[in-house]
Formats: structure tokens, C-alpha cells, sequence
């Protein structure tokens, strides 16, 4: 019993774990499996190894064989020696053996070492001679042969004579003394030519014959093979009396796997196969298990789903006697509400807990339930908790019974809509007091419904359309403009509507409705409907009404959609805020904004303003454009503006000006020129005044006055103050002259005439009259010079002409050629053949020749005179420039007398005064100018500036 | 009466001659020189300043002159004053009746008078016979 109990139990185990059992018994298999193919593997490869083996010893025996073949021959050969070492029918013995071994191919007799008989001869005669003890190949091994003194077989080697072959060395002592050796050459082919290695299986094995090499100790192989030893599977065998290896080698080493991994493979396969299809096996009863176990819990919820449908819905339910009206059974929910408990409600009548005022309607509609009048009926009605607290509910009363039954059961469905009751309440209030905030607006309201005109739209196929697009269309269509107004319900106006359009009631309002709208701007009444047809929320425009007396105002109108009207756009509140008045401020201020900035801009000045804070101008007036010809905006735009264009000569000063002026900020007004954009310099008079707030400057203003005429008229003014006073200096210089020069003169005249009188002796009146006449002559030469002045200053319309100035220096030069030649004088000049200049041709011959001739006459008196003459270009003007290198004038002691007339400064008698005051004359009657400088002892220069 | 030195400086030359006619006809003057400039006579004075009987007492002195003029004269005269150990009257004479020049030898102190020309011998009496009555007192 406990057995049957342990077994089930274990069947148990396996049968819930399918997939444990499964994996066990894949374990198993595969460990099974596994065990075979080892002991598969371990009997082949043992087999293999006894083959080898057998083979390998069969080979190894055929081989000793032939070895002791050749030892006996050896062995006969040192027989055949002598005691005194001398061979002895070496050809016949050597024959004899060579004929009875086949396998020797040569026997050979080597005293000391030296090949000196050998059998056959023929075809080997290249080893004849050969010192087997010095030979390269043999030296070691015959030396340890020696050693030994036993056979030993060296080789294989190449052979003398040709071909591998082995050397069996025998050495032979004589008198217990090296005598030499007897050998026999086997060719290795002839060795290994047994049948063993013939009739091999070479599918299966190889053969391999090997040697230590005696020099390199390094193994050699003989037979050619493309096998790796040192990665395949062999066996070997090392032969004595040589270090000879023999190897049988397995060509397939790895066969025997191949085959039991077959095998393996497929146990592996049956294995698998046979797990999965146990552990599927087992499975299946399990799943069934748990299909079972599902349906239970599914149907287990259904029923908790359904109790707590009916236990804990938000909504109430009852059972209600159909005949009495007392309530049978009622869900927590209805208890709930009415603050009952289950038990308390059971068997209690409907009217218990209905509000008094709805009681009566409650009975008459259960009582026509109950007469089969109606089905089912559905009110809102109020209920009174256990509390006293009145409920809304809206009640839906079913009865479960046919028409033609006896009434049994009602179904009483309630749902608590107290908080919906209320908020309708709270609407109702808002509404209200919407009501009176449209009514006491301060502001004039309607109340529009806009809902066709939306509709219209929606009928025109226009919402959302582009507004250009619904425009447009208004536009060609006019009468569907007028019908969209007519579509706009008036459904209130308030109060201060009423005021604005002075009318007495609200229906007075609304019959004249139409006109008002008529007078409103087409363009207005299109942009409202444009932005309906957009969905917009809120509007606003300027536009205007005429009210009731016809008097037109302006309005600010605005409408906004009630919320929840969005998409209906039932209700919307219009303001039509009475603007006129402000509208008419703004007027007022734009116009005399206007006239103010008119009035500044026919100011024949620049009007400026200058805001200290932000170090800009705020404002230009229009002038600018004129005065200067840029843009005001380019004036106030570009950054330092003003400073770049005023002229670089009065930058400076305006800058510093402006600077100080904003300092001290004192009212100031300063004069600098500018420069316009068409390059032209014009004369600025800035008039600059300061705003100050609290002791700072924060605004400066001013008027930049172009008083470039004024300037201009200034400076020919100055022109000809400078013409004027020049003129009167002359003719200052010229009453001195004749103040001067003719009184000295006539007083001499005077003075003679009194002596002559008051003369005592003829003689002395003779000498007067003498006297006299030289003063007269003197007189006559002092008034033909003041005449060729006067002429020199009343030549206004003198001839001007080109003249070659090279000509006029020529001519001059030669009427002074005589002084030029007695004075060695010598000339500099860079006055080039085609020079020409303006100028009256009689004026620059007698010019030349004065300051040429006053150069001579002045001259130093240690040096040679030296004139130089140049002409050039001075600030616009031709100058002709003529110095000297003599004695040179003071000119701050004499500078101011030296172009006046009979002022000498020198006692040379030659001075006359009168060359450099001709000279000046005619240069201010030419319009130019002539300035000198001069250094004493080292010369004067005069300079002629020409216009 | 006491017989005075006059210097003449002028580069008129027949003034020159015509003053030495007056000079001589006046009588009142024991010794006269002549100056074709403001320099020489300074030169002059300079050399004799030693000497003062030979330093004159009266100068007639012309403006316009070349080398040295009347206005450059004053100007050296006022470096050697102080050592001149002799009064000396310096009067302007010229030909000039420009107001300029009058004006200007009034704001030298040692120009005593101007006399535009001609001058006459009653010219000349005149100044001797102030220079006296100055002296006098």
C-alpha cells in the first residue's frame, strides 16, 4: 500500500511538472548516449593501435633481418683479413658475399679509414679513396663506431657513387689496434623493399623512416611525405645499433570520431524528440485544469458585478407594492439618500417622504400607473430625509406587472439632482443680475441675436472663408448686405441706450431701428460681418449713429459673444459708446498739433530739439530739407549727424561752444557753417534755449537760421569796407603827399620870396631867384609824380592782357643792362618761355624794372648781387617773387613807410622814394597785393601777389 | 642878451640854405650847424656831449628824412638825456600840416613847439626869446 502510495505520489510529481520531467528525461538520454559512443570510440582506436603495432613489428623484423645480413657479411670480410692487415683474395671473397646477399649492393674493405677495396668496382668508383674518417657526413659515427667497437649502420646519406643508401661499419682491430673497418653500402630503397611496406594499406597508414642526424641532431626523414607528424596519430619504434626511428602513421586520424559523432547526433535528436513529446503529453490534463478554474471566477464576478450593481450604483432603487404604494425592498443607495436604513424603509408608503407640495401629483400618478393608464412615468419631484431636509430627485416609476395582470410589483428608479436644482437656481440669479448690470450699464447695450445672420452666412457658404474674399462679395452684392442686417434680432437695449438716441421707450427704439442702421457706413457694417464669418469672439470699430433727432454721433462699437453662444451666436451684448465728444478733443489736439507743427515748419529755420537724456534729437523740423537738403529722418537717424556735417575749419569751435553752452545751459546763439548735402557751406545761426527741470537741462531747443546771404553779404561789405579804406589810406597817403611834399615846397617858395624882398644887395636877390628856380624845378618834378599817381589811381578800365612774363624780365634787364654789367649782377629764376600771366602790360614793365633796379641799387657791397625771380602758385594766386642778396631794409623800424612816397632809407643819392611807392600803386590798381620781407645784410624779398 | 647855438636837421637842402639866410638876417644866434639827418646830428651830439659849450641850445628838427627821421631823433635822445648837462629846446619844424603830426610831438616831453614852415626870422627871434624868458625863470 505505502509502495502504490510512493509511486503514485512520484507519478504525481512528474505529471504536474511536465516540463521538468521532460528536461529529466532528456538527461538521461543524452548521458546514455554519451556512455556508448565512449566505449564505441575506446574499442576502435584499440583495434587501430594493435594493427599498428603488428604491422610496425613485422616491418622492424624484416629490417633487422637484413641487418644481420650485413653484419655476418662485415663479420666474413675481417675474417678475410690477415694477421699482418693485408686483405686477402679480396675480389673472389668480395664477389662471393656481394653475389650470396642480394641486398648488399657493395662490400668494402677501409684500413685506416680509407675506401680502398670495394666489390663491385664498377659504377662506384667515385667512393674509391674516400676517408671515411674525415668524411663529412660519416666522421662522427664511424668515430663513435670505433669507440664501441661494435657493427653500427650509418647513414642514410647520399652515396659517393650515387643514390641514398646505409653503410654498415665493422672496425677491425688488429693486435688490439685500430686497423681499419670493413663495410657494406645497402641502398635504402633495397632496405625498406619489403612487403610489409608494399602491400601497406595506404588508404589507411604510412611509413616513415627516420635518422638523428649526427652533426645537426636534428631528426631527418627519408621517405617524402606531405604528412605532419607532430598532428597526426602514430606509432614508432627506435632500432638499435643506429638511430633509426620507424613510424607507422594513421592518415586518418580523426575517422573514428566522424563515425561516432553520427551517432551522438542522432541519440541527441531521439533524446529531444522523446522529451518534448513527454513533457507536451503531460501538459495537457493541466491545462484543462486551469480552463475550469477560469469559468468558475468569471461567473463568481458576474454575480459580485450584479449585487453590487443594484447595492452600490448612484442610483436608488425600490420595490414598491403596486396595490398599497409601501415600498417592499430598497437598494443602500435609496436608503442613502433619504437617510433610512433598509430596515426602516421597508413597508413604508411613498407619500412618508414626499414633499407636501408634490404629494398630490405623486398620487395620481402611481394611482393612473396602477389603473394601467400609463406604463411608466418620469417626474422631478422633492423628497424629505429622515433629516428633514427636502431633495430633488427625478424619479422614474415602472411597474413589473402586464396590463391584464392583477397589480403586483412597481420598480422605483431615483436619482439625486438636488446640486443640478441648484445650479439651475444659480442661473437663474446670474441671468437676473445680468439683467440689471445690461440695465444700469453706464455704457449703452443691446442685446443681439446674430444666430441668422450666422446662418445666412453659412447658406452664402462664406465661414471661414478669407476675409478679403467675404468682403469683396458684400461688396457686389449690396442686397445681400441689407438682408444680413435685417437678419439681426434686437432682443433688448438698456437704458442708457434709450439716452443716446433720445428716445422715450424701448419700442419706440426698436421701430426706427432700420434707420439708424442705414446711416451706418456700409464698410462698418461689412467688417462685423467679415468677422462673423470668422468666428471671432470680440469686436470693436469707430464708427457712427444717427439718433433720433437726426443728429449724428460718434460711437466706439463693441460686441462680445455670451459665453456658451459661441457657436450660436444667439446672444450677443453690443456697447455703443458715445465717442463724439472725445473724438472732437482729439480733433482739437491733432489740428492744433497740426497748425503748431505747420506754423514750425514755415519757420525759415531749422526747429530742433534735443533730449539730454537719450543724447538725441526728437525732433527736426521739415526745413532741414531746404536749408540742408537731407531728410529729417536721416538728420535724426544717423548718429551724430550734426557734428559730421558742420565744416571741418569751424568744427572745433562749434563743438566747444555747443559743449559749454550745455554746460552752463545759458540761452546762446552761435554762428558755424554747415555743409549741405549738394557740398555747399551755408552759414548756420543756431539759437539755442534750454528747458530745465529742477536746476537740470533736459530738453534744449532751437532754430538753426541759414543766414549764408547775410554772411556773404557780410564779407562783400567787409570787401568793400576793405576796398574803401585802402582807397582812403591812399588818399590819406596822398594828401600827405601833397600836404607833405608841395608845402615843403611852397613854404621854401615863400621863404625865398620874403628873402628876395627884404634882399639888401643884388647880389643876394640873384642868388635867391637861383634858388628859386631850382625849387621850382624840384616842384615840377614832385608834380608830374603825384600826376603819374593820380593817372596810376584813376585808370579804372586798365587793358589786361595775357603777357609772356620771360619778355617783360628780358626787356626790363636790358634798359638796366648798363648797371647789370658794371655790378657783375647775375639772375636765378624758374620762370618758364610760356609763363603768361594777366596783367597790364605797361604796369609789369615798370614793376620789373623798380624792384629789379632797387634789388642793384641796394646792393651789398662785399658780395655780387644775386636776383632771384620765381613765379608761383599761392593759395589760388600767381605770385612773382623777386629777391635780392643785399643790405636788406629794417622793416620794424621803416616796415610801415616803405611803400610811401619820398621815404628813403638810406643816404645813397640815388634814393628818390618814389620806384616802391609807383609800384605799390600799381599793383592795389591791378587788384593784387605786394607784401616784403627782408633781413638786414642778407636781403629783401618783394612779393606780387596778382588776382 | 646871450647869443644861442642852433642845430638845423633837415634834408631839404635849399630849407637848408634859406634857414642859414634867416639865421644869419635874425642875429640873435652865435653859432649854427646843419644835419642831413636825424643820425648825423645825433652822432654829433653824442660826440660833443662833453663839451657844452658846443651843445646847442635850440634844434630845429624836420620829421621826413631818410636814415634817421625827427621821430627816431627823439627817441635816441631820450637814451643820452641824462647825460647831456645842458638844456636843450627842440623844436618841430615841417612842411607837414597833417594833425597827426602835430599830435605825435606832443606826446614827446622835450618837443617844445611845432612851427609849420616857412618859418620866418621873427619865427626865430621868437623862440630865442621864450627860450630866455623860460630860462629866466
Amino acid at each position: 500500500m505505502n509502495t502504490e502510495k510512493l509511486w503514485y505520489n512520484i507519478a504525481n510529481w512528474f505529471m504536474i511538472r511536465p516540463r521538468t520531467s521532460g528536461f529529466l528525461l532528456f538527461l538521461f538520454l543524452v548521458f546514455t548516449v554519451i556512455i556508448i559512443s565512449a566505449q564505441r570510440v575506446y574499442t576502435i582506436s584499440e583495434n587501430q593501435d594493435n594493427e599498428m603495432n603488428v604491422i610496425l613489428n613485422d616491418i622492424n623484423q624484416s629490417i633487422e633481418h637484413s641487418l644481420i645480413i650485413c653484419y655476418t657479411t662485415t663479420v666474413a670480410l675481417e675474417l678475410s683479413i690477415d694477421d699482418a692487415g693485408i686483405p686477402q683474395n679480396f675480389d673472389l671473397i668480395g664477389k662471393e658475399l656481394f653475389e650470396s646477399n642480394p641486398i648488399v649492393s657493395n662490400v668494402q674493405i677501409v684500413p685506416n679509414g680509407v675506401i680502398k677495396y670495394m666489390y663491385p668496382l664498377k659504377g662506384n668508383e667515385a667512393a674509391m679513396n674516400l676517408n671515411v674518417l674525415t668524411s663529412n657526413s660519416l666522421q662522427k659515427e664511424s668515430n663513435k663506431c670505433i669507440k664501441a667497437k661494435k657493427i653500427f649502420f650509418a647513414g642514410p646519406f647520399k652515396l659517393a657513387q650515387g643514390g641514398i643508401g646505409i653503410m654498415g661499419i665493422l672496425p677491425v682491430h688488429k693486435e688490439n689496434k685500430f686497423w681499419g673497418f670493413t663495410a657494406v653500402v645497402i641502398k635504402l630503397e633495397t632496405l625498406l623493399d619489403i612487403p610489409r611496406i608494399k602491400f601497406l594499406d595506404k588508404s589507411k597508414y604510412e611509413f616513415q623512416f627516420s635518422k638523428k642526424n649526427p652533426i645537426t641532431n636534428k631528426e631527418e626523414f627519408f621517405i617524402p611525405s606531405k604528412l605532419d607528424l607532430s598532428k597526426s596519430y602514430y606509432k614508432n619504434y627506435a632500432m638499435p645499433d643506429s638511430d633509426w626511428n620507424l613510424y607507422l602513421i594513421a592518415k586518418k586520424p580523426y575517422s573514428i570520431y566522424a563515425e561516432v559523432i553520427i551517432r551522438l547526433f542522432l541519440g541527441l535528436i531521439i533524446a529531444i524528440a522523446l522529451s518534448i513529446l513527454t513533457s507536451r503529453f503531460l501538459k495537457k490534463p493541466i491545462e484543462l485544469k486551469l480552463l475550469l478554474k477560469e469559468q468558475e471566477e468569471k461567473l463568481l464576478k458576474n454575480e459580485m458585478k450584479f449585487k453590487s450593481m443594484f447595492e452600490q450604483t448612484a442610483v436608488g432603487f425600490a420595490l414598491v407594492d403596486a396595490s398599497s404604494g409601501c415600498l417592499i425592498e430598497a437598494n443602500d443607495k435609496f436608503c442613502d439618500m433619504l437617510g433610512y436604513t433598509s430596515d426602516e424603509i421597508k413597508d413604508k408608503h411613498f407619500t412618508n417622504f414626499t414633499h407636501h407640495e408634490d404629494v398630490e401629483k405623486s398620487i395620481q400618478n402611481f394611482k393612473s400607473l396602477g389603473e394601467g393608464k400609463i406604463k411608466e412615468y418620469s417626474v422631478e419631484k422633492r423628497y424629505i430625509t429622515k433629516s428633514g431636509n427636502p431633495i430633488w430627485v427625478q424619479l422614474t416609476v415602472s411597474r413589473l406587472w402586464e396590463s391584464n395582470q392583477k397589480p403586483s410589483t412597481n420598480i422605483t428608479v431615483i436619482k439625486d439632482i438636488t446640486s443640478k436644482k441648484e445650479a439651475q437656481a444659480q442661473l437663474e440669479k446670474s441671468e437676473t443680475r445680468f439683467k440689471s448690470i445690461f440695465e444700469n450699464s453706464p455704457l449703452p447695450l443691446w442685446e443681439k441675436d446674430f444666430s441668422a445672420v450666422k446662418n445666412h452666412l453659412v447658406e452664402l457658404d462664406l465661414m471661414n472663408k478669407k476675409p478679403e474674399t467675404v468682403y469683396s462679395f458684400f461688396d457686389e452684392h449690396p442686397d445681400e448686405l441689407y438682408k444680413c442686417v435685417s437678419l439681426v434680432k434686437i432682443i433688448d437695449v438698456n437704458h442708457e441706450c434709450l439716452k443716446l438716441h433720445k428716445v422715450k421707450d424701448k419700442a419706440l427704439l426698436l421701430e426706427n431701428v432700420i434707420d439708424l442702421i442705414d446711416i451706418e457706413p456700409f464698410d462698418e457694417v461689412k467688417q462685423q460681418l467679415v468677422a462673423i464669418s470668422q468666428n471671432v469672439k470680440q469686436f470693436s470699430i469707430d464708427s457712427q449713429i444717427k439718433i433720433s433727432n437726426g443728429q449724428i454721433r460718434d460711437i466706439n462699437l463693441r460686441w462680445n459673444i455670451i459665453e456658451g453662444y459661441e457657436d450660436s451666436l444667439e446672444r450677443v451684448i453690443l456697447s455703443t459708446q458715445d465717442i463724439t465728444d472725445s473724438k472732437i478733443a482729439e480733433a482739437d489736439i491733432l489740428n492744433s498739433h497740426q497748425r503748431t507743427e505747420s506754423l514750425i515748419n514755415t519757420i525759415d529755420g531749422i526747429v530742433w530739439e534735443f533730449d539730454f537724456e537719450t543724447m538725441t534729437f526728437t525732433f527736426v523740423s521739415k526745413k532741414v530739407e531746404t536749408i540742408l537738403g537731407y531728410t529729417v529722418a536721416a538728420y535724426m537717424g544717423i548718429p551724430n549727424f550734426w557734428e559730421d556735417h558742420i565744416y571741418p575749419e569751424d568744427r572745433e569751435y562749434a563743438l566747444r561752444t555747443s559743449k559749454l553752452v550745455n554746460k552752463t545751459h545759458k540761452n546762446h546763439d552761435y554762428e558755424y557753417r554747415m555743409i549741405a548735402k549738394d557740398g555747399k557751406i551755408i552759414w548756420i545761426r543756431d539759437i539755442v534755449n534750454f528747458v530745465i527741470e529742477i536746476d537740470k537741462p533736459v530738453i534744449s531747443r532751437g532754430i538753426m537760421i541759414d543766414i549764408t546771404i547775410m554772411k556773404e553779404a557780410e564779407k562783400t561789405l567787409n570787401n568793400s569796407l576793405y576796398l574803401v579804406s585802402e582807397q582812403n589810406k591812399r588818399l590819406l597817403n596822398f594828401s600827405y603827399i601833397v600836404s607833405h611834399n608841395l608845402r615843403s615846397h611852397t613854404s621854401n617858395i615863400e621863404s625865398i620870396i620874403s628873402l628876395i624882398e627884404s634882399a639888401d644887395t643884388e647880389e643876394e636877390r640873384n642868388e635867391m631867384m637861383h634858388l628859386l628856380k631850382s625849387v621850382s624845378l624840384s616842384l615840377d618834378e614832385t608834380m608830374s609824380h603825384l600826376n603819374e599817381v593820380v593817372n596810376i589811381n584813376t585808370n579804372i578800365g586798365l587793358m589786361i592782357s595775357p603777357l609772356n612774363l620771360n619778355i617783360y624780365f628780358t626787356k626790363a634787364k636790358d634798359i638796366l643792362c648798363e648797371q647789370i654789367q658794371l655790378n657783375e649782377v647775375s639772375f636765378v629764376t624758374n620762370v618758364t618761355d610760356d609763363a603768361v600771366i594777366n596783367y597790364n602790360p605797361a604796369y609789369l614793365e615798370s614793376i620789373l624794372y623798380n624792384l629789379i633796379s632797387n634789388a642793384i641799387r641796394y646792393r651789398h657791397p662785399q658780395r655780387k648781387p644775386i636776383i632771384t625771380i620765381k613765379l608761383y602758385n599761392e593759395k589760388g594766386e600767381n605770385v612773382i617773387e623777386v629777391s635780392d642778396n643785399g643790405i636788406g631794409i629794417d622793416l620794424a623800424r621803416n616796415g610801415d613807410k616803405i611803400f610811401g612816397m619820398y621815404k628813403t632809407f638810406s643816404n645813397n643819392p640815388e634814393s628818390r622814394g618814389i620806384g616802391l611807392f609807383i609800384t605799390k600803386n600799381q599793383v592795389d590798381a591791378m587788384g593784387g597785393t605786394i607784401t616784403v620781407a627782408s633781413d638786414l645784410n642778407i636781403g629783401t624779398t618783394f612779393k606780387i601777389y596778382i588776382k | 642878451m646871450k647869443k644861442t647855438i642852433i642845430w638845423i636837421v633837415d634834408d631839404d637842402v635849399i630849407y637848408q640854405t634859406i634857414i642859414q639866410k634867416l639865421i644869419k638876417k635874425a642875429g640873435v644866434f652865435s653859432a649854427h650847424s646843419s644835419f642831413m639827418n636825424g643820425k648825423d646830428a645825433i652822432n654829433t651830439l653824442t660826440n660833443t656831449i662833453e663839451e657844452s659849450e658846443y651843445l646847442p641850445d635850440i634844434i630845429l628838427l624836420d620829421i621826413n628824412m631818410p636814415v634817421m627821421d625827427g621821430w627816431e631823433f627823439m627817441e635816441e635822445i631820450k637814451l643820452i638825456k641824462s647825460k647831456i648837462n645842458k638844456k636843450i629846446i627842440i623844436y618841430i619844424v615841417s612842411s607837414s600840416i597833417a594833425i597827426e603830426d602835430k599830435n605825435k610831438s606832443k606826446t614827446f616831453t622835450d618837443i617844445i613847439g611845432y612851427i609849420p614852415k616857412p618859418i620866418s626870422i621873427e619865427d626865430l627871434i621868437a623862440i630865442v626869446q621864450s627860450d630866455e624868458n623860460s630860462a629866466g625863470n
